[in-house]
């Protein structure tokens, strides 16, 4: 990846990040989309495990400073998911838009599992329910919003003869 | 310098596995050394992440209470809008209260459900029926006055005919029981355009009060009542009130536009009159009327009073059936069920019809006076013309007027 292309993924990944702390405030779904797991996935597939796995720890580490109940938790969990995709990348071509949702999908929804697996709040049938239910629908708009990004971002993103 | 594959490899590995054990250690550091971690964090990388939360939370926080503020101002708006139907219909229930303690037995109360077509305009439903004791021609009243009979009765329902169903006749009278006539629905002139114009008008719930002797003459203002006379409706019941004097071709009566006591688009709470209750006489139930005495009552029914009462009566009655032609014709026309309604007759109007069809009655014995007086006076002007035509022509005019006029005079 060449300087340029480098500079934009900062630049689209800053936008995210910033959309993930004022859009999702402004709508507060109870299932919203997160954008800092799309930022994480624009940022995995374009650059090397280890420092996919950085990024995903230093994002999740700054969502966990603000629950304090499951810090380093959070960081665990996006550690994980970006090596994955990043990971992943080399495997699928992960091109695909329709690939780039399902793996949006995915990886949303094995991060709310693993925070709601860590937080220890529910039990039983609402833990159960909070899984199939909620996470399964925050993960959906996810890679809903993900999607749109991509195709919207697109033109940007291309990098050529990369 | 290129690096191999291999050694990149490794290097992601070794990031990958420092980021796992640095997060696993962050799961288990304990609070007090997770805290400061974590404030650092907050009040350096997360801060201006923080603020912008803050700020859009704010946002958010304001276009919810300024919806909220929006909510409160409309249902204040909504409760302020109802503030005034509610006093309404509480001072209409109070009105029925009275009512039915001035009443004190024989009444069913009942809600009255208003009609949206045009043929409703002259029915309402009602909310009890036989079940609750309401037959067929119960009077239905208001705490205002007459609002109609009842046609039809169901188990839990009934129809009453509104006293502007064009068939409507009730006997009625003066506060001060000097003035009799007859009340009926005001229609007005029919025009070329046709009759639908009285329909839909504004004075199609106006009545009028016919056969009003010509000597007798009422104020704008004045409340007209039940006479009790006609034998359907019982004395007392305010009809409506004295708008003023309508102009008719008849000579030897008047006719008085009456605005109806009951305004029909407001009714919502009426009171059945059970029959017994109605040949119990409701004097003294809405306000003091003059007895009617003994004497007044068989003149009115013997039509002495008025000396047009009786061909008032006929007129009446050839007017209704021309009315009913054209009312009819305007049903017809109309396709409403105005033809259906006026198969529903009143007592009255078949009593007066029964009046005017019978040869024994007063209306053809005052028609026969009428032509044999008439018939006489010929025969006296033909033989005085005669006499004056024999005679040799008078000398001085003072004397032919002396003379003449003894045997012209009658």
């Amino acid at each position: 990846m060449n300087w340029s292309a480098s500079i934009r993924t900062i630049v689209l990944v800053a936008v995210l990040i910033f959309l993930h702390y004022t859009l999702r405030p402004l709508l507060a779904w109870r299932a919203s989309a997160d954008f800092l797991i799309i930022a994480l996935l624009l940022a995995s597939v374009r650059v090397r495990p280890g420092i996919a796995a950085i990024f995903g720890f230093i994002i999740g580490l700054a969502s966990d400073s603000l629950a304090i109940g499951t810090f380093g938790a959070g960081a665990l969990a996006l550690t994980l998911i970006g090596f994955t995709w990043s990971r992943l990348k080399a495997v699928f071509f992960a091109d695909h838009v329709l690939l780039n949702g399902f793996f949006l999908f995915l990886g949303k929804w094995a991060y709310e599992v693993m925070m709601n697996l860590v937080e220890r709040r529910m039990h039983g049938a609402e833990l159960l329910m909070q899984i199939l239910v909620w996470s399964s629908l925050s993960a959906a708009v996810t890679a809903v919003a993900g999607v749109l990004a991509l195709m919207l971002l697109r033109p940007v993103l291309e990098t050529r003869g990369s | 310098m290129a690096r191999s594959p291999r050694l990149t490899g490794r290097l992601d590995a070794v990031l990958f596995g420092a980021c796992v054990i640095l997060s696993l250690l962050a799961t288990v550091l304990p609070a007090k050394m997770r805290e400061p971690v974590a404030a650092t964090l907050r009040g350096s990388m997360v801060a201006p992440l923080l603020q912008l939360q803050r700020g859009s939370e704010r946002w958010r926080s304001a276009y919810v209470s300024s919806v909220r503020e929006e909510l409160k101002r409309d249902t204040l708006a909504l409760a302020a809008a109802r503030v005034p139907s509610l006093e309404i219909e509480n001072n209409r229930l109070r009105q029925i209260l009275g009512l039915g303690s001035k009443l004190q037995w024989g009444f069913i109360p009942a809600e009255a459900l208003q009609g949206r077509g045009r043929s409703e305009d002259f029915t309402i439903t009602l909310s009890a029926g036989s079940n609750a004791g309401v037959r067929e021609r119960s009077l239905v009243v208001a705490p205002e006055g007459v609002v109609g009979i009842v046609q039809t009765v169901d188990p839990s329902m009934s129809i009453a005919l509104l006293f502007a169903h064009p068939d409507f006749r009730v006997s009625a009278m003066s506060a001060d029981a000097s003035t009799f006539g007859i009340v009926q629905p005001y229609v007005p002139p029919v025009t070329p355009t046709g009759q639908e114009a009285s329909y839909l008008s504004s004075e199609r719930y106006l009545l009028e009060l016919r056969g009003v002797p010509f000597r007798s003459q009422l104020k704008a203002g004045a409340v007209i009542f039940s006479s009790g006379l006609g034998g359907v409706y019982p004395r007392g019941i305010p009809i409506g009130v004295v708008i003023g004097e309508a102009r008719t071709a008849t000579a030897w009566a008047r006719t008085y536009i009456l605005r109806p006591a009951v305004n029909p688009s407001e009714l919502s709470s009426v009171m059945i009159l059970r029959p017994e209750r109605t040949s119990g006489g409701l004097v003294n139930v809405w306000s003091d009327v003059a007895p009617v005495d003994s004497a007044t009552r068989a003149m009115v029914a013997k039509g002495i009073i008025g000396a047009g009462d009786s061909l008032a009566r006929q007129a009446a009655v050839d007017e209704s059936a021309a009315r009913r032609a054209a009312l009819d014709t305007a049903a017809r026309a109309f396709g409403d069920s105005a033809r259906r309604d006026s198969l529903g007759r009143l007592d009255s109007l078949a009593r007066v019809e029964a009046a005017a069809t019978n040869p024994d009655s007063l209306i053809l014995r005052a028609r026969r006076d009428s032509a044999a007086a008439a018939r006489a006076r010929q025969r006296r002007r033909d033989s005085v013309a005669a006499a004056a035509s024999a005679a040799p022509p008078p000398p001085r005019p003072d004397t032919v007027r002396r003379d003449t006029t003894g045997g012209i005079r009658p």
